[in-house]
């Protein structure tokens, strides 16, 4: 049977996860020649991504977009990664940042498949929806 | 003119005062796999089975795309498109609408022509919503339910005769294409008008033009004004015809959540069941025999399930179903045909001989049946209708053995002689049904041998003046037929005498 890439991300986080980091080293080596011999090497790439979307979800760390008008000053980050925090429940946030002018004001948080949208644009659009009816 | 001014810009100023926006936390994918009416999404890891999703087109913002989650996979959701899937890209957002697909209902919905997400396409404009309807829904239990009692009329002199149709029942139509199945559908339509029943016909995947020209003869007729049309055509993506359906059940169960009278004409379901093999295929579902998916039995049983007629305590409406189905070649054996003849309270067959000899509607007498519509037919019909099955039946066996010239015996003759008018009288022109009174006055006649010395040729000719007749000069015994739906002996000699004193007056009766 085919061992999927998502199957392999899942056995290394399982041989990884308890180990120690001068084990790691050795662990990997394994891994990589048992990869060689079933003919897999060209997975590696989708089971890096996989083994990193493994590892946020046990460890509990989660990667998160916030979208502003213009660049937030650090207090208001602050906020905004505490209030991701006790949105998601995760233990450590990853941020990435853009800039989009057209939100004219406010925020999008996007983290996993969840958007929030807090932006003005947003929430124009949905007055002039509401004043239509 | 002041004051109006102010009025409105204190109006305004309250509005936006009292607008409060709210931020609420959206599950959004993204689209990976576009095509063939079929979409696959990633994300959306809290969507439900069958609920709503709306694809944000980057390109056309105005009219929204929806669609169903059909395949919750491990990594992926297969979605079915409803409407122009040719809009929507590899990466487009989709956002659960977390709900099931709904449909708008309401009284707004009868004389209109609308697709089956309620959108009108008959171009008189918005339609009225009162509220909206889930498509899937279970059907009632067994506690809400009653046995089939009223007679839903047709005013087809075979059926109501033969074949009764009882409110709350689901009787098929079955036979070849272009062999009158629909015009059947559309007669029962015609002849409910003044009967407080609301009509539903859903076309699905038929012309366009054949539903332009049926949506005409209901105008003309006057039906429109209590029936709705649900069309999902042949150029509509097989999601639409998928839906379709359902939808115009969900119209159907609003009228009877009111305690009314509701026929719904599925036209036809063989079309559905390959709309949704179409979708399960692209879906990747195993396929079945003849291909079709392992659910197709559900897909039908939980429709016409949803037929059914409610005790007075829960309302006592009702939703009478008239599936359709087309044969290949005259085959009842195939996968759908039989799965819905198992699913139905009995079918009406149209037989292609028939149909060909002139006997129009060509309704197998042999073949037919209905289940329970027998216990919902007029006492004066039960009267009258009651041996004629049987004899309808041994006619035909008759007639085959005939055909050979041997001498017959002058019992048989009689019997095929009878046979010869009653199917005679059983043969009537599309659009043109008959009062259920007239009904039992042309049974009455044939039942008590009267009609045995009207030459077959003449029968029609025979019946159309009956009718006049009786509605010249026998108005009082129609009405009192009419009232009763019942004839004791002295109304039967009443008939007997008015038919008679009828005859007197024609030419061409044959002298014994």
């Amino acid at each position: 049977m085919k061992i999927t890439a998502k199957q392999y991300a899942q056995y290394l986080y399982q041989i990884v996860s308890d180990k120690e980091n001068d084990q790691i080293k050795d662990v990997i080596e394994k891994f990589a020649i048992a990869l060689k011999n079933n003919n897999d090497l060209v997975k590696a790439n989708q089971i890096i991504k996989q083994f990193i979307e493994i590892w946020n979800f046990e460890k509990k760390i989660v990667e998160a977009e916030i979208i502003s008008a213009k660049e937030l000053d650090i207090n208001i980050k602050k906020v905004l990664i505490d209030y991701i925090k006790e949105l998601s429940k995760a233990n450590e946030i990853i941020i990435k940042e853009k800039i989009d002018q057209n939100l004219l004001g406010g925020v999008i948080i996007k983290y996993g498949d969840k958007v929030l949208n807090g932006s003005l644009r947003n929430n124009l659009t949905e007055m002039r929806s509401r004043m239509i009816k | 003119m002041s004051n109006t001014k102010d009025f409105i810009i204190e109006q305004l100023k309250q509005q936006i005062e009292g607008f409060k926006p709210s931020i609420e936390e959206r599950t959004i994918g993204r689209v990976i796999e576009v095509g063939d009416g079929i979409a696959k999404i990633e994300g959306i890891s809290d969507v439900m089975m069958s609920e709503m999703l709306e694809f944000t087109s980057s390109g056309n913002s105005e009219k929204k795309i929806y669609g169903i989650a059909l395949n919750l996979e491990e990594d992926k959701v297969g979605a079915i498109i409803l409407g122009d899937f040719c809009k929507i890209k590899q990466g487009d957002e989709v956002k659960c609408l977390n709900k099931i697909l709904q449909v708008p209902v309401g009284n707004g919905i009868i004389g209109r022509v609308v697709n089956p997400l309620g959108e009108p396409l008959d171009g008189k404009g918005e339609i009225d919503i009162e509220k909206y309807y889930p498509m899937e829904k279970i059907a009632p239990g067994v506690i809400a339910r009653e046995s089939v009692k009223q007679p839903l009329q047709t005013g087809i002199k075979a059926i109501d005769a033969i074949i009764p149709i009882g409110r709350g029942q689901r009787e098929l139509i079955i036979g070849d294409r272009q062999i009158g199945k629909s015009a059947i559908a559309i007669d029962a339509i015609i002849n409910q008008k003044g009967q407080n029943v609301k009509c539903i016909y859903v076309a699905i995947g038929q012309k366009e033009s054949k539903v332009a020209g049926i949506v005409a003869k209901l105008e003309q007729a006057g039906a429109m004004e209590y029936t709705a049309v649900v069309l999902a055509g042949a150029s509509d993506p097989a999601s639409l015809l998928y839906v379709a359906p359902y939808a115009g059940c969900a119209m159907a169960e609003y009228f009877l959540d009111k305690g009314e009278d509701v026929l719904i004409v599925y036209d036809d379901l063989s079309k559905h069941a390959v709309a949704y093999r179409e979708i399960s295929l692209l879906l990747k579902r195993p396929p079945g025999r003849e291909a079709y998916p392992g659910d197709v039995f559900y897909l039908h049983s939980k429709l016409l399930e949803r037929a059914c007629k409610l005790s007075a305590e829960y309302g006592g409406g009702s939703i009478t179903a008239l599936p359709i189905i087309e044969t290949q070649a005259g085959d009842m054996s195939a996968y759908i045909p039989t799965n819905v003849i198992s699913i139905t309270d009995g079918q009406i067959y149209l037989m292609p001989e028939l149909f060909y000899q002139g006997v129009r509607p060509s309704v197998d007498a042999g073949l037919s049946v209905s289940r329970v519509g027998s216990s919902a037919q007029t006492k004066a019909m039960k009267k009258v209708a009651g041996k004629m099955k049987l004899e309808a039946a041994q006619f035909r066996e008759l007639a085959a053995f005939a055909q050979f010239g041997s001498e017959l015996d002058k019992d048989t003759l009689a019997k095929l002689e009878r046979g010869k008018r009653l199917q005679e009288i059983f043969k009537q022109d599309q659009y043109s049904p008959v009062s259920t009174v007239n009904q039992v006055l042309i049974f009455f006649a044939l039942v008590n041998g009267l009609l045995d010395t009207v030459p077959v040729d003449k029968i029609s000719e025979f019946e159309t003046g009956l009718y006049k007749y009786a509605n010249n000069l026998g108005a009082d015994i129609l009405k009192e037929l009419e009232e009763k739906n019942d004839f004791d002996e002295e109304l039967g000699k009443k008939m007997r005498k008015m038919i008679e004193d009828y005859k007197d007056g024609l030419e061409y009766l044959i002298k014994e």
